[in-house]
């Protein structure tokens, strides 16, 4: 009778098997808002990613385009006679009276090389008193100005005189010039407090099937990362920080049911957990003596004297809490970063790199009971010290000298797994966008 | 690429219309299994709506290996298995139900004339206990021990409930066969 092939078996398994019946079409309505819910946090983390580099390229972007447009005006006046080297004067304003009354001024930090085109020891005595030193350039009334706009190169200025001297200005681009790197005394370090949800994740180089198996069901949780960092300005674009950040991460573990009450029942040697469960991350041990775990997943990931053949929780009449453990680690992190800034405007852009000291400081395991954490125990084996590497890019906003609101994408990639499980080659790493406010000092 | 496979792809990018079209496509088909694990027709909405929402949240795990909608009814079936060990108490049946066993009945009964919609109903009128291994044993082709894990029950236990499935299924059919025949006949 008990044989797979029962004509009655038969009778149903063929009669049913293309069988089809509509479902209301409620079954839909309350389905979709659910999994649109659900989606929210991963799709808002991936729209700031998306909105965070569409930020950065457009102001590199920016930035391309005014040097494009406006590098040429950005010049300063300087003599020059035909066999000299150019001279460079300081910012300062310069004027130079050209054709007519007219004043042309010539502004800022603008750099202007003049070519004679007839020895100057010839000219008069006004056009001999310019002087680089003096920083003031006295064209004769005589003289009148005229552009001759290069495609390629620098552009010309030519300012005629009655007696056909002729002086070409030609400018010269600030990219010719030296970079001044030079910071200042104050404001060489800076203090930033900043937080940042995270995505975790893990990169499975092995090929292991078993750990394989068990990532398939588990799933990692959005967490969160905040600290206060401080920041030494090494020179105009170098600065190095450091500074004490505190991390959650964590994951969920499906097909793991819960029960409560198991105390009265267990008698496992002091010390000793009622139940040792296999996680990519580490072998969960039971330290709540109440709690009583039973598979429900494809991989049979627990190891205990209590299997369902030996007790039986429903008939004992336990507490059915969840289907779901939670690995919850949190870490202390010394961070080791250097920021370059490649971008110096009001709103600063910074590639920013380094490594970072993660040290465990919480591991815990629970299960959630009427949005209440359960205890269930911790994960065994878990490194206490790891090592990751951070690579990011930070935008920086200045609301005034000493404010300023930071936004940091940032990628880190964990260099040592957070337990070394054998024939696995698990590496997490994570994403997070950090915010805050720094204050220079 | 496959038009499933896009439509995975839509789904887990959060696509509204790809998520629906998934639904459309396989509702019927996997609402037909939701009746025939459960006794009534609320029962049947509640696995059909928390198997789906499953389906899309563990689409990201599908590895394009297998049939699709096996892996859809997999999980359906899963959600029923659920719901029933929260809703029932899975004694086992040696321990509480003194019954002894039926004795096997000839199977050589003429079943024609039975539409599908005749055995769902059959079916579904089941005890809890016994509507469950029958179904994971001749429907799914799960093994006793499978089964025992599953529900959490003994393998014993198992195969005892299967049995008196069977029984109660081939008076029910033998009964229902007859009074169509009956009907047919005038």
């Amino acid at each position: 009778m008990d044989k797979r092939g029962a004509n009655i078996d038969i009778v149903f398994r063929n009669g049913l098997e293309d069988y089809e019946v509509l479902p209301p079409q409620e079954v839909w309505d309350n389905i979709h808002p659910v999994v649109k819910r659900k989606r929210r946090p991963f799709i808002l983390l991936r729209a700031a990613a998306l909105i965070a580099v569409v930020l950065s390229m457009s102001f590199l972007a920016y930035r391309w385009s005014r040097e494009v447009s406006t590098g040429h005006e950005s010049t300063v006046v300087a003599l020059n006679v035909e066999t000299t080297s150019p001279v460079i004067s300081p910012d300062i304003i310069r004027t130079i009276p050209v054709t007519g009354k007219e004043n042309k001024v010539i502004q800022g930090s603008q750099k202007t090389k003049i070519k004679s085109t007839q020895d100057l020891t010839n000219t008069p005595d006004d056009e001999n008193n310019i002087s680089p030193a003096v920083g003031y350039l006295q064209v004769p009334n005589s003289l009148s100005a005229s552009e001759t706009p290069l495609l390629h190169g620098p552009r010309l200025v030519t300012l005629n005189s009655p007696q056909n001297k002729t002086f070409q200005i030609e400018e010269i681009k600030e990219q010719y010039l030296p970079e001044n790197n030079a910071v200042k005394g104050t404001d060489r370090w800076s203090i930033a407090a900043m937080a940042s949800p995270t995505y975790y994740s893990r990169f499975n180089s092995g090929n292991d099937e078993l750990s394989k198996q068990l990532m398939a069901s588990e799933e990692n949780l959005i967490s969160y990362s905040g600290g206060v960092a401080f920041s030494y300005k090494i020179n105009k674009r170098f600065s190095i920080q450091s500074g004490l950040y505190y991390s959650s991460v964590g994951q969920m573990v499906d097909g793991i049911n819960s029960f409560g009450g198991f105390q009265k029942y267990g008698n496992t040697a002091k010390g000793d957990p009622n139940f040792k469960v296999l996680t990519t991350n580490g072998t969960v041990r039971t330290n709540n003596a109440d709690v009583f775990l039973l598979s429900n997943g494809p991989v049979e990931r627990i190891t205990t004297n209590y299997t369902n053949d030996v007790f039986d929780p429903i008939k004992a009449n336990l507490l059915y809490l969840n289907n779901t453990l939670r690995q919850n680690f949190s870490y202390l992190e010394l961070p080791i970063v250097l920021r370059y800034k490649f971008v110096d405007k009001k709103i600063d852009l910074n590639l920013i790199g380094g490594v970072s000291y993660n040290m465990l400081v919480n591991n815990s395991v629970y299960t959630m009971v009427d949005g209440g954490k359960y205890p269930i125990g911790d994960t065994e084996g878990l490194n206490l010290l790891t090592v990751s590497s951070s690579l990011g890019m930070g935008m920086e906003y200045s609301f005034s000298d000493k404010l300023s609101l930071n936004l940091e994408p940032t990628f880190r990639y964990y260099l040592n797994p957070f337990n070394e499980m054998t024939g696995s080659k698990i590496h997490p790493y994570s994403f997070g966008i950090f915010s805050g406010v720094s204050y220079k000092f | 690429m496959s038009e499933i496979k896009k439509i995975i792809k839509g789904c887990l990018a959060g696509n509204r219309r790809e998520q629906e079209l998934l639904y459309r496509r396989h509702a019927a088909k996997l609402y037909a299994v939701c009746l025939q694990y459960s006794g009534n027709d609320e029962e049947a909405r509640d696995i059909l709506q928390e198997g789906f929402i499953k389906i899309f949240e563990n689409l990201v795990h599908y590895k394009h290996e297998g049939s699709f909608e096996g892996w859809m009814r997999r999980i359906t079936v899963n959600t029923a298995l659920e719901k029933f060990r929260s809703r029932h108490n899975l004694y086992r049946v040696d321990d509480i139900d003194q019954i002894p066993e039926p004795d096997a009945e000839p199977d050589n009964q003429d079943y024609a004339g039975l539409e599908a919609n005749d055995l769902l109903g059959i079916i579904r009128e089941l005890p809890p206990k016994y509507r469950m291994v029958f179904n994971l044993y001749a429907i799914e082709g799960y093994s006793h021990k499978e089964i025992g894990k599953m529900a959490n029950i003994s393998e014993g236990t198992s195969k005892s409930n299967l049995s008196r499935a069977r029984v109660i299924l081939q008076r029910r059919v033998g009964s229902y066969t007859g009074i169509k025949k009956r009907i047919a006949n005038g």
